[in-house]
């Protein structure tokens, strides 16, 4: 550990401290982890709140992520070409593919979104189809969003160096390119992962 | 909750309505896993091939071999992914399937996590060296290709522990 600045310390710990505290906290006072009561807050779930969840981490996780490259890219694109300004225009295509993550999960959430349709619970319970969809869209969107984060994150450190080192030798962006191409299928397994789950989705018994 | 409460008491058959959550958790962290280890490999060597290239141009497309590898990690997720999500069996899936599939997509992506960042590491450093000392190309594909391995493993008990999955409905073994 560095130093105390460290996510572990700010991040992790304070939250699995928080759930530790939440799950002694709630439930039957004569028991330390309630883990019935648990397990009924798990199941009394709606399945709309998975399915907004879903679709809010497709778009926000993929974005966040194509951010994210977009920031590391662009800040060693015009520091590099303070001295090489050539580099510019080519090496927006780092920009480009970083910012074709955030499309994939505009594509992906919107796709989920259209497959949520309302059924009445009867007698205040979920049909098992309805749940399943639920979780169907929630697993797509968190599939999608994930994937894209890390896609974002790996085609932004790979178009930084690539803008650096056609700063030096301009036969070199293609071949570094060619990395960046194997970075970004990364966010297309997810797409299509997450339109595979979403095709699971029935909220009123099967097709 | 109180619904749910009176269904838990009588043992209802509906209490496994929760199993699809394990299942499509597993489906996603198999893929999410292996998409952060392949992300982690190709960053990592991709900034050590780029470093190396300015100086040796001609050695560039010998040593996207890191890269490569590291995709196919993202490419062990996404076949464990489909065979989870098409096993999803919405008529009848219990608890039991779902808890197989969480345990198949778990192994796959955090296998393919490691894997990811061994050959990241490995990576990096060895196109570096290579550029130095061309002799150490077969000796960094060989190390390559055991972090290689630990996903592969990592694959071989997804598939395994997804074919439980259909087998909740199968009769019990006599004893």
């Amino acid at each position: 550990m560095k130093d105390l600045t460290h996510p572990l310390v700010w991040f992790y710990i304070p939250v699995t401290l928080t759930w530790i505290c939440f799950c002694i906290s709630v439930g039957n006072p004569a028991k330390f982890i309630d883990y019935d009561w648990l397990w009924l807050l798990f199941r009394s779930m709606s399945p709309y709140f998975w399915s907004a969840l879903g679709v809010a981490l497709a778009v926000g996780m993929s974005i966040l992520g194509a951010a994210w490259g977009i920031f590391i890219t662009g800040s060693s694109l015009v520091g590099a070409a303070i001295r090489v300004p050539r580099i510019t225009s080519k090496n927006l295509i780092s920009v480009i593919f970083c910012e074709a993550t955030a499309i994939y999960g505009v594509i992906v959430a919107i796709i989920l979104q259209t497959k949520i349709e309302y059924v009445q619970p009867v007698d205040g319970v979920w049909d098992r189809y309805a749940m399943l969809s639920g979780y169907a869209i929630f697993g797509s969107g968190v599939t999608c969003g994930f994937a894209n984060l890390v896609c974002g994150m790996c085609v932004g450190i790979v178009g930084s160096s690539c803008a650096l080192s056609d700063a030096q030798n301009s036969t070199l962006f293609v071949k570094i390119l060619v990395v960046e191409i194997f970075g970004s299928a990364l966010g297309l397994f997810g797409v299509i992962i997450g339109i595979i789950m979403s095709g699971a989705v029935t909220w009123s018994g099967a097709k | 909750m109180d619904h749910y409460r009176s269904l838990l008491q009588e043992g209802a058959s509906s209490n496994q309505d929760t199993a699809p959550f394990f299942g499509f958790i597993g489906a996603a962290a198999a893929l999410v896993f292996s998409c952060m280890g392949a992300a982690y490999g190709t960053a990592k060597s991709g900034v050590g091939i780029a470093s190396m290239g300015v100086m040796r141009p001609e050695l560039v497309m010998k040593s996207i071999v890191p890269v490569v590898m590291a995709g196919v990690l993202g490419i062990y997720g996404l076949i464990i992914a489909v065979i989870i999500s098409t096993g999803v069996n919405p008529a009848s899936y219990k608890l039991y399937d779902g808890f197989a599939h969480l345990a198949s997509g778990l192994s796959c992506g955090l296998a393919g996590l490691a894997a990811g960042m061994a050959i990241g590491i490995v990576g990096d450093a060895g196109v570096r060296a290579n550029a130095q000392q061309p002799k150490l190309f077969v000796g960094m594909i060989l190390i390559l290709i055991f972090a290689e391995a630990l996903a592969l493993y990592g694959l071989i008990v997804g598939i395994i522990l997804s074919s439980k999955a259909g087998q909740s409905a199968a009769p019990a073994p006599a004893h």
